[in-house]
């Protein structure tokens, strides 16, 4: 009985003094920020578009994605160094593979990534009426070549609320749209969601460019 | 002492009869076959050759029933360990392929013919590196659909060790030069199969012409509708997209070889049953029927598959586990159009909303394209004979609308004595039981046994069937503006119980729901929307977008005393529980990512789009 205690003790004394020489130190610095346009945050899809970071200097690499919340803010734990940014495809922005950003990481890092959206959204102003939300909102061209595919309003129960995630889509009539203007979507409220005390709304459009949207921020709407 | 001496001298002279035949110390080994050995021996070649073609990559095909429960044509309803199928998003490595294993086991064969074969005639090594050669290429086309242009190696890479490995670091081809080194590679070995003439699971002269038809197909499309998108995916290399100027090109040599298959007489669509449904399904099972160009071959106790074991449904299954893994989708089931030429769309409510209550719980399914019957279990069939128990419930009236009420236990009667719910369910979050209302028939044999897993199946899969070639011709012909493009489909459809020449032209849509209907599960629908560049439109991830959705449709018994609808049947359409996130293929997804080890290995290979 007496040897059983000791092996135990033994190989309890084993599993944690290993412990301490078989592990990296993990990274302390955050690099933080949100993509802009304009001043303006960028709203994005939840789990979507993604930037991504190499590091040069070792004999490997390997891409470091960062993941963007809907809200076009970012932060990745790092070590300290100097890293490469890269605005990659697949999102609604222009890719700018060749254009890397070297960012140099010490610390708390604060940077906001600089993107050029194929549309822009803005000055949003909501209305609730009698069983319907309407938008109101102003859309700029951005990238000459683009055309645009679609511009929806999105009615959803939560603040992740976009293309994939919503409850409810009221499309633009692409044709009726004028770039640099005021336009107005009108959605009436699906049975469904009538009887909900608030909704989480927001506007998005997708270019001919790239499968993603951009958004305006979320708001939440008392109905 | 005297005895010593007899024995020394014995001893002696075993020694020096022993040293006479130094053919005795020249023993063959008993475990390891030589280069010399095997590459004069036809037999052994062959057994080789038997693990090359069973080696053939698929994706979705070769009775993988999970990967087919991965679109929209199914979802996955076996154990609650695989529900990530129904909840999960096309990863940037999905479909991802990269074996250069294989190609270099290939590439060394090849070579070994040519140094080691001695024995063999001319004919003999011709036909084994033709062989040697399709599977080569059938692994290049793989890799082509999900990777884009891939380095080309066609012989094995010997390290020279001075340190510097840049002599094996072969960068990307185009994907042009990919889909082209396929054409000449079956151009240049097509003549060269005339043994295998009478093999369905050998390459030959029209395996070859079939892979032809496929990938210069693929090939011609890609270049096509590449080019018709917004921003069309490419590297300025050429390593991924392909020049639409080349379309045309590419569908007149799809069309050709599928002209050179089909005005062969060598192959003939399956046309045996006067039931068109049974007959569609029975082209699958029947081995050796003349519509199936090249197949993948099981025998009971050598090669077998659990496909039935997977995908029987419930109350047939012969085994204590597993069964109704795969639940096809009501998109699936409508897109079979009806006989008349109408849409096949499923009324099961009026445009007012109202339930249509049916006589049997057939009848909805009533003439309907009879390929739905041989790929689909629907509620009111048979399957082995043995009729099918699908039913979720009873609608209960009460006094305003229809209440749906499901039984406890499958197979329970209701207080009226009959029937509640199904043997064969469907039921919702339930496993191993259908929750959309559908079972698979296509590929699931009905042999007995072969839902044990002690016995299992032997039904073979079909690579490349003369179904699939008169599709290829179809939108070949079509794409080109040839007017015998309609004539193709209608063959088809006239063997699945259409009138002869129903439909008088073709569209692209038409084109497109033919594929989805003729082809189903046979690894065939995401790569045609791949290719077609519609796939981040079809599957777009949204859950407002029915086509990216799995329904199902649940038939009840109306119990309403007293009202004319009494004991007949009404449906209604259902999301199944445990069918959780819509499909969203990204555009990052038509080109797979390559791994970073692969290209920290290979500085010389650029990056796919998106990764």
């Amino acid at each position: 009985m007496k040897n059983y205690i000791i092996y135990i003790l033994l190989g309890t004394a084993l599993v944690f003094g290993a412990c301490e020489y078989d592990n990296y130190e993990e990274p302390q610095a955050i690099l933080y920020g949100q993509v802009v346009y304009d001043g303006q945050a960028v709203g994005v899809r939840t789990n979507g578009p993604q930037l991504e970071l190499w590091q040069d200097g070792y004999e490997l690499s390997k891409n470091i994605p960062i993941f963007i919340a809907q809200d076009g803010t970012y932060s990745v734990s790092l070590f300290d160094g100097e890293y490469k940014l890269v605005r990659k495809a697949g999102a609604p922005w222009l890719a700018e593979l060749s254009d890397t950003i070297i960012v140099n990481v010490n610390g708390h890092t604060e940077f906001d990534v600089p993107v050029t959206p194929y549309f822009s959204l803005h000055d949003e102003t909501y209305q609730v009426g009698n069983n319907t939300v309407s938008v109101t909102f102003t859309i700029d061209q951005v990238v000459d070549a683009a055309a645009i595919q679609e511009v929806n309003l999105y009615l959803g129960y939560a603040v992740l609320t976009d293309q994939n995630k919503n409850e409810h889509i009221a499309g633009a009539d692409i044709s009726n749209i004028t770039l640099g203007g005021q336009n107005t979507i009108q959605a009436t409220i699906p049975e469904h969601l009538k009887d909900e005390e608030y909704l989480f709304v927001r506007v998005g459009v997708r270019s001919n460019m790239s499968g993603e949207f951009s958004y305006t921020e979320v708001q939440k709407l008392d109905i | 002492m005297k005895n010593l001496y007899i024995k020394l001298t014995f001893i002696c002279c075993l020694f020096l009869m022993a040293c006479e035949n130094e053919e005795w110390l020249e023993r063959q080994p008993q475990n390891i076959i030589t280069d010399e050995q095997l590459w004069n021996d036809p037999q052994l070649i062959k057994s080789l050759l038997a693990n090359y073609y069973n080696r053939i990559p698929t994706l979705h095909g070769v009775f993988n029933t999970g990967g087919m429960a991965e679109l929209d044509d199914a979802m996955w309803s076996g154990h609650q360990d695989q529900n990530w199928r129904n909840d999960f998003q096309f990863g940037d490595d999905y479909g991802r392929y990269w074996d250069y294993t294989y190609i270099r086991e290939i590439n060394l064969a090849i070579e070994n013919i040519d140094q080691y074969s001695v024995e063999l005639s001319d004919e003999e090594k011709d036909l084994f590196k033709s062989e040697l050669r399709f599977i080569r290429a059938f692994i290049y086309f793989e890799l082509v659909k999900r990777m884009g242009g891939v380095p080309i190696i066609t012989e094995q890479l010997i390290y020279d060790f001075s340190g510097d490995p840049s002599s094996l670091q072969i960068p990307r081809a185009t994907e042009q030069e990919v889909y082209d080194f396929i054409y000449n590679e079956m151009e240049a070995i097509k003549g060269l199969l005339d043994a295998n003439s009478s093999s369905q699971t050998r390459a030959n002269k029209f395996v070859a012409l079939a892979l032809e038809s496929r990938a210069m197909l693929y090939a011609g499309s890609i270049a096509k509708y590449n080019a018709e998108m917004g921003s069309p995916i490419s590297t300025d290399g050429g390593e991924v997209g392909i020049p639409s100027g080349l379309a045309n090109e590419y569908f007149a040599k799809s069309l050709a070889a599928s002209e050179e298959i089909i005005n062969s007489g060598g192959y003939e669509i399956y046309n045996e049953n006067p039931d068109k449904g049974a007959n569609f399904y029975e082209l699958f099972m029947q081995k050796g029927n003349s519509e199936i160009i090249f197949a993948k071959d099981y025998t009971l106790s050598l090669k077998i598959h659990w496909f039935t074991y997977d995908n029987i449904p419930r109350s047939l299954t012969e085994d204590n586990e597993s069964s109704s893994n795969l639940s096809p989708s009501l998109g699936l089931v409508e897109s079979y159009d009806y006989l008349d030429g109408s849409e096949g769309t499923l009324r099961y409510q009026t445009a007012g909303g109202d339930y249509i209550a049916y006589d049997n719980i057939e009848d909805i399914f009533a003439n309907k394209d009879a390929r739905l019957y041989g790929t689909i279990v629907y509620p009111g069939t048979t399957f082995k004979s043995a009729p099918v128990s699908i039913q979720a419930g009873i609608a209960v009236w009460n006094g305003d609308t229809y209440e749906f009420r499901n039984a406890p236990n499958l197979g329970d009667n209701y207080d009226d004595g009959q029937l509640w719910t199904g043997f064969d369910g469907p039921q919702d979050n339930a496993r191993d039981v259908s929750n959309t209302g559908f079972y698979m028939r296509k590929f699931v044999s009905e042999a007995p046994g072969a839902s044990t897993r002690g016995v299992a199946a032997e039904n073979w899969w079909p690579w490349f069937r003369l179904g699939e070639i008169y599709l290829n011709a179809a939108e070949a012909a079509f794409e080109l503006g040839r007017g015998e493009a309609v004539g193709y489909i209608n063959t088809l459809r006239e063997r699945a119980g259409f009138p002869a020449n129903s439909l008088s032209a073709l569209t692209t849509e038409i084109i497109r729901k033919e594929r989805r209907v003729e082809l189903a599960f046979e690894d065939h629908r995401y790569f045609d929307l791949k290719r077609w560049r519609i796939a981040h439109e079809v599957w777009n991830g949204s859950d407002t977008n029915e086509d990216a959705l799995v329904y199902g449709l649940y038939p009840y018994r109306v119990v309403r005393e007293g009202h004319e609808d009494d004991g007949k049947y009404i449906f209604n359409k259902v999301r199944p529980t445990r069918f959780r996130q819509p499909r969203f293929f990204r555009m990052a997804n038509y080109y797979s990512s390559i791994d970073p080890n692969v290209l920290n290995n290979n500085p010389k290979l650029v990056r796919n789009p998106f990764h």
